[in-house]
């Protein structure tokens, strides 16, 4: 007999991370999926090409985890214009950076949801971004002769998303919205995850259908607290002591050498614990509880 | 006039008095100064201005102190937005944007006003110094009715003859057609605000020239910590210090941890 059950999509995020293997491209949304991408670090997957910014993507560069990335900004905050250990392996050659910036990726996105070769886009055109990023083409416009810049189509294997809540079937609704990129991935990629703080009835999704902002993710995980250290709208604010805990560790490795405090930290959040429940124990519900938005 | 202020406040409240009532402000990442000035505008001069700090849209002209920080994506601060745009339309309906203000900083700047994000060193993929890339400054550089550029420092390793790598077009080599031969509908840069003083672009060439000093800096100054040669006027004005209400409508209602007296 045929099977009569809607399919369920929730797994667990030691599944969802074997989704992920050497040399895929895949597409970090904001917050960032921590739990997710601790689960790839834990797992030693290699050569990624990363579609991300900031803290996250220097955390997968300095675990050893990235080929290239395709990145518009790598500043972290805390007073650092350039994350640490993006800059020494970009410096050094380590990995390759596909240069672009905000507009011209949300144009090679949507290039790729379209199932287009490319999407015209203005800005970036008199720069050096088409030098520095030979994918990136000058041409004349053939409708009204203007010089535009063909960005090709940017596709994501998978795509990885934080989310407040989602329902057994991958309807995932944000609170506050979602990440600026979140939905040009999750329309590029070939396959979402999203990793939710919380799993509700498909009746609590069905009373409000408007609030729905991902209709089809292809897994969900449960995982509270899922953007630690980051912050996720209406649940926690980031842990800015953790972060610095990291960014300090990582820029100890790059600037003196001394790879110990890094390495732990590694081994101590990423390596070690086996799910993510683990990891929560390791940071402690004192300190969980301390990361309220009011 | 008010005598004790930092030039950070100083750079802010001349920025704030550039801003026009109904304009919208976009406000990147990691610009206290560009935090400050359009707030401080905003509350002085400004009650239909609009503020963007990364999609968050909001008009906070009825409170009393505008809300910090703004980069946290928290409800904390997106409790004050009417909008958040940031849905998949951060660059849409661009024909309302020449009245849409930007703001850019860079490692390197060039006579032109052009601008580098990307980093610093001959070869690309041997940076010496890898930056932290161009963010969104290609495409508001682009379409944006003018820019201000605001320099956290003044010294020849940023103001050099040629960027190594341009990531937000100025004008250019040059020219006051610069950019209408490109086809980019934006203003470009208007001034170019730092520690020493305020650059603008001068109408036909578009080369930056010494546009006003700061109390107590002179020409010889700044053109020793410039990598190219200004355009200097015969007369050039010393930058109008903050007023007694500006400096304290920027401490008490602005700036009140003081992080542009640090």
């Amino acid at each position: 007999m045929a099977e009569q059950e809607r399919r369920q999509r929730i797994i667990d995020e030691v599944t969802a991370a074997s989704w992920v293997t050497d040399g895929m491209t895949i597409a970090v949304g904001a917050p960032p999926p921590m739990a997710l991408l601790r689960q790839l670090i834990r797992r030693g997957i290699k050569e990624l090409t990363v579609i991300d910014s900031g803290l996250s993507l220097d955390l997968l560069i300095a675990a050893g985890c990235v080929r290239k990335v395709i990145t518009y900004y790598a500043g972290g905050g805390f007073g650092v214009p350039v994350v640490p250990s993006f800059r020494r392996a970009a410096e050094r050659g380590e990995i390759e950076v596909w240069e672009c910036e905000e507009g011209i990726l949300t144009a090679g996105l949507q290039a790729a949801a379209q199932l287009l070769p490319f999407l015209p886009w203005r800005g970036g055109v008199g720069t050096s971004l088409p030098e520095v990023n030979p994918d990136l083409k000058l041409f004349s416009d053939p409708i009204r002769g203007e010089t535009l810049l063909a960005v090709p189509a940017i596709k994501p294997d998978i795509a990885l998303l934080h989310a407040a809540t989602a329902d057994a079937y991958g309807n995932v609704q944000h609170y506050g919205g979602p990440g600026w990129l979140d939905l040009f991935l999750y329309r590029a990629a070939d396959r979402t995850i999203v990793q939710v703080e919380r799993v509700v009835a498909n009746e609590d999704i069905r009373r409000d259908p408007w609030a729905t902002t991902i209709a089809g993710a292809d897994a969900i995980v449960r995982a509270p607290y899922g953007a630690h250290p980051f912050s996720s709208r209406g649940f926690y604010v980031q842990d800015t002591a953790h972060l610095r805990e990291y960014l300090d560790a990582a820029t100890a490795a790059v600037q003196s050498g001394h790879t110990e405090q890094l390495t732990h930290y590694l081994n101590y959040y990423c390596r070690e614990p086996v799910t993510h429940g683990d990891y929560l124990e390791r940071i402690g519900v004192k300190r969980l509880l301390t990361l309220y938005e009011y | 006039m008010a005598h004790d202020y930092s030039v950070q406040e100083l750079m802010a409240v001349v920025l704030a008095r550039d801003l026009s009532d109904g304009e919208v402000l976009r406000v990147g990442v990691a610009m206290p100064v560009v935090e400050a000035a359009v707030r401080l505008a905003h509350l002085m001069h400004g009650p239909n201005m609009e503020l963007i700090f990364f999609g968050v849209r909001m008009n906070v002209a009825h409170l009393h102190t505008v809300p910090l920080p703004a980069f946290a994506w928290d409800r904390r601060v997106v409790r004050w937005a009417e909008s958040y745009s940031d849905t998949g339309h951060r660059f849409d309906r661009l024909k309302d944007w020449h009245n849409h203000v930007f703001f850019v900083g860079g490692v390197q700047v060039d006579p032109y006003g052009n601008t580098n994000l990307i980093g610093v060193g001959p070869e690309y993929r041997r940076l010496h110094f890898r930056g932290p890339g161009s963010v969104g400054t290609a495409t508001l550089s682009t379409h944006v009715g003018r820019y201000y550029i605001v320099l956290n420092s003044h010294s020849r390793r940023i103001f050099v003859e040629r960027c190594d790598y341009i990531s937000a077009y100025g004008w250019g080599t040059g020219g006051a057609d610069a950019r209408r031969r490109l086809g980019l509908p934006g203003g470009g840069p208007r001034y170019c605000l730092t520690p020493l003083g305020v650059l603008d672009f001068a109408e036909e060439s578009k080369r930056m020239r010494l546009h006003s000093l700061h109390p107590g800096v002179s020409r010889e100054e700044v053109q020793a910590h410039t990598g190219f040669q200004l355009v200097m006027p015969e007369q050039i004005p010393t930058t109008v210090p903050p007023t007694v209400e500006e400096l304290h409508v920027l401490r008490t209602r602005v700036d009140p941890q003081g992080v542009l007296r640090r």
